[in-house]
């Protein structure tokens, strides 16, 4: 079979197979929306608070203004009691408390230090982190503010007095996701998951679909050809259309967002083809391996969420069991969510993801050839009916 | 056939697919341990920081070992100059990058206060949060430390000069998961995440079998409603075992806080079970074909982490994002299940959520209909197939 007819029997087979075109065509797109959506809003705001303010005089009443007026804080109702604080957390899901003490000017006033108590749902941490940010720094300014006072009151200027509030200061300066936003964070990686679930997927359906004609005593041309031939076509043809799809993704989808891209393009371009290469050989080893097409969905499926959040842009690497993190990096989809987000989020040299790109390398070839063996051995024995009970 | 005997039959079909086996015994069980083990460190420690100190004083120094001190830090590369600190921070190296300014320990003997920069890595936003909260912590103690030492070489006593270098304390309390343990918080959502998912699935491999087999006309026959009970029964009660196990291992074996009740929780996988068969069998039925039913199952259930508003607040969801979260029974499970573990609250407010699940019943009568007309087709197409054979 010449390398025409060959590309235009897989072709066929792919693009006559609504599953695989559901999955490959239907996923990435419809996951591209679906995904983001529910970060739209990037930032959680106006976090629910109960407040007590047992003082009540003048700086608690503006304590609480500032509170607030903050972007995190939404002051929800007032409350006389610690207790029934707790009761608007648990029965109507409030986020967060703020209790000011008794006595909280006068003691403010003498010097005595008072606490404010600040608590937080830590159900859910990002709410429990922006509770505790407002409050905070609301608490933190109203600290500074009497510093201030202070100094003045020592005979310093103002403006000497702003500035040494606090002997030392702290600029922290968040970089990457300047704003922390939650699309900016999920999105560059999510996104290579997805791209590489659903080549994945797509490959092994082709495969194992294939596999079950077989197991039919169905006749095609896969059967004839030279595995390495078979192995290069079907590839090629899903690398063509998953550069289509990474182009949507890593371009159109990230302007859409607004999400940096600081990867040369011809770096991105020489990272996506090691990638897309180890998935697909990887794809093919998987549609070898299964009798029947449903299984591929189901196997790929199970392993989609210890991937993600094995890849470390949730949990930190250094954090995960070393067996764990050992085994994970036979997945492609693991040095290439680091890889991507390094080389396109972080603005990396390719020097630095050299040993990440080496690995897709490394994980195309044995994948490449495990599929070549896999090929021999079903047409030489009889694997398809030790796998198809 | 009776129930009974559909039912017996339902079993031998199970225990005959090996792959169907491993779907609902040792998969699920790997999956949740796995899911635990990623989090089982529980809290994040020893996260790499890289320090440029440009001061080189005993102040710097003591500075930097305050980082070190701090639990979730760990000073592991000095760079000599901001550049190379910032290639490490670019390779995911290090998580932030603290520069300390020449001129450190004279600005803070003279009374200019100096300004340390720390650049922290947002890209790995839960990461980052953490590195930032525990450099603020750090730098704060240091500073407190400072003006105490130097208030009392004013003549203070300790407890003035802790009042002026504080004026203001700030007590945090972490409501409902005290240390802040990330495997409590996470695992027990993505668990569930992945049983919605399982379930979803499980019902469908079932179902394809049939299509295997004879056809759906066939295996519906005259009997379509028990033939279908006694299809999707079995899998009720495994997956609802499934659940009950990972509830007991995360509430009694790692004894995560559980304020709620037991029997609330149990009742509500039960009816996330059913509500997640209802939509698998409407799918199924209406598409007619394993694998096709699959993919949509997939698209359908797999970003159910990201729509449960367990790491992103439901509250700040948009419209569009609450109503397909509102579509994935496990959204409303989970909801469930954070007030009775967390709150501990009443069956009263668990019950608009346990309404919702029963909502998604609705799929069953549709499904039923569905399957008349797929019966009602086979058997016209039979009557065709007979007259043009008579013909």
């Amino acid at each position: 079979m010449s390398w025409g007819e060959l590309l235009a029997h897989e072709i066929k087979a792919i693009f006559s197979n609504f599953p695989i075109l559901l999955t490959v065509f239907g996923g990435v797109i419809l996951y591209s929306f679906l995904y983001p959506l529910p970060y739209s809003q990037q930032l959680p705001r106006d976090q629910s608070v109960v407040v007590v303010d047992l003082d009540n005089s003048a700086v608690s009443r503006r304590l609480i203004r500032m509170a607030d007026a903050t972007p995190q804080i939404d002051i929800n109702r007032y409350v006389y009691s610690i207790k029934e604080a707790q009761q608007a957390i648990e029965e109507d899901g409030l986020a967060g408390m703020l209790v000011v003490p008794r006595n909280f000017y006068r003691d403010l006033l003498l010097g005595h230090s008072p606490t404010l108590a600040y608590a937080g749902d830590a159900g859910y941490f990002l709410v429990f982190s922006t509770v505790i940010e407002g409050l905070a720094t609301v608490g933190g300014t109203l600290g500074a503010g009497v510093k201030v006072l202070h100094h003045m009151i020592e005979g310093k200027t103002l403006i000497t007095a702003q500035q040494q509030y606090s002997p030392i200061h702290l600029n922290l300066r968040p970089v990457f996701n300047m704003t922390g936003g939650y699309i900016n964070y999920v999105v560059p990686a999510v996104f290579v998951v997805i791209l590489y679930q659903t080549l994945l997927i797509g490959v092994g359906l082709l495969g194992a679909t294939q596999n079950e004609k077989d197991a039919m005593g169905e006749k095609g041309y896969w059967q004839h050809v030279p595995g390495w031939k078979l192995v290069l076509a079907r590839s090629l043809i899903f690398l063509v259309i998953y550069f289509v799809l990474t182009m949507y993704y890593f371009g159109y989808s990230f302007d859409y967002y607004n999400i940096s891209k600081l990867a040369d393009p011809i770096e991105l371009i020489q990272l996506i083809i090691p990638f897309l290469l180890a998935t697909s050989f990887f794809g093919i080893c998987i549609g070898l391996l299964l009798p029947r097409p449903e299984l591929v969905t189901v196997v790929i499926l199970f392993t989609s969420l210890p991937i993600v959040f094995s890849a470390g842009f949730v949990w930190p690497l250094n954090m995960l069991p070393v067996p764990l993190l050992d085994f994970s990096q036979i997945f492609p989809a693991i040095p290439a969510v680091q890889a991507f987000l390094q080389l396109n989020q972080m603005g990396a040299d390719f020097s630095q993801i050299n040993s990440l790109w080496l690995q897709l390398w490394l994980q195309t070839f044995v994948y490449g050839v495990f599929s070549l063996w896999l090929i021999n051995k079903k047409r030489s024995a009889g694997i398809k009916k030790v796998l198809a009970t | 056939m009776t129930l009974f005997q559909q039912l017996r039959r339902e079993w031998g079909l199970l225990i005959t697919d090996p792959w169907l086996r491993a779907f609902v015994s040792w998969v699920p069980l790997l999956s949740f341990f796995i899911l635990w083990w990623i989090f089982s460190a529980a809290i994040p420690r020893d996260l790499a920081i890289g320090v440029v100190d440009l001061d080189h004083s005993d102040l710097s120094r003591n500075l930097v070992r305050h980082y070190d001190a701090n639990s979730v830090l760990r000073v592991s590369n000095q760079y000599e100059s901001i550049s190379k600190g910032s290639m490490a921070l670019r390779s995911g190296e290090i998580n932030a990058l603290v520069v300390i300014p020449s001129k450190l320990k004279r600005d803070v003997i003279t009374g200019h206060p100096p300004q340390v920069t720390a650049f922290y890595n947002t890209q790995f936003l839960l990461t980052g949060e953490v590195v930032s909260s525990g450099l603020q912590f750090a730098q704060g103690t240091f500073a407190v430390k400072i003006d105490i030492v130097k208030a009392m070489m004013h003549g203070d006593v300790l407890d003035q000069a802790i009042a002026a270098a504080v004026p203001v304390r700030g007590q945090i309390t972490s409501l409902f998961n005290s240390n802040n343990n990330y495997a409590q918080f996470l695992a027990s959502a993505i668990i569930p995440a992945f049983w919605q998912v399982l379930i979803i699935l499980v019902t469908i491999v079932a179902l394809s079998r049939e299509l295997r087999l004879h056809g759906l006309a066939s295996w519906l026959g005259n009997t379509p409603i028990k033939a279908m009970m006694a299809k999707l029964l079995p899998y009720t009660l495994i997956l609802w075992v499934h659940g009950a196990i990972f509830l007991y291992v995360m509430f009694v074996v790692l004894n995560w806080p559980m304020n709620g009740d037991w029997g609330i929780l149990l009742i509500s996988q039960l009816l996330t079970i059913l509500a997640s068969q209802a939509v698998a069998l409407l799918v199924f039925v209406i598409v007619q074909n394993a694998d096709l039913a699959l993919s949509f199952a997939a698209a359908y259930s797999a970003p159910s982490f990201a729509f449960m508003g367990i790491t992103f607040p439901a509250t700040d969801m948009n419209t569009l994002a609450q109503i397909w979260r509102d579509l994935i029974p496990v959204s409303h499970y989970m909801q469930i299940q954070m007030y009775q573990a967390n709150h501990g609250a009443s069956i009263e407010t668990a019950l608009p959520q346990m309404g919702v699940l029963i909502l998604f019943f609705i799929g069953f009568p549709i499904a039923y209909q569905w399957v008349i007309h797929i019966i009602l087709n086979a058997h016209k197409s039979d009557v065709h197939s007979a007259r043009a054979g008579k013909a």
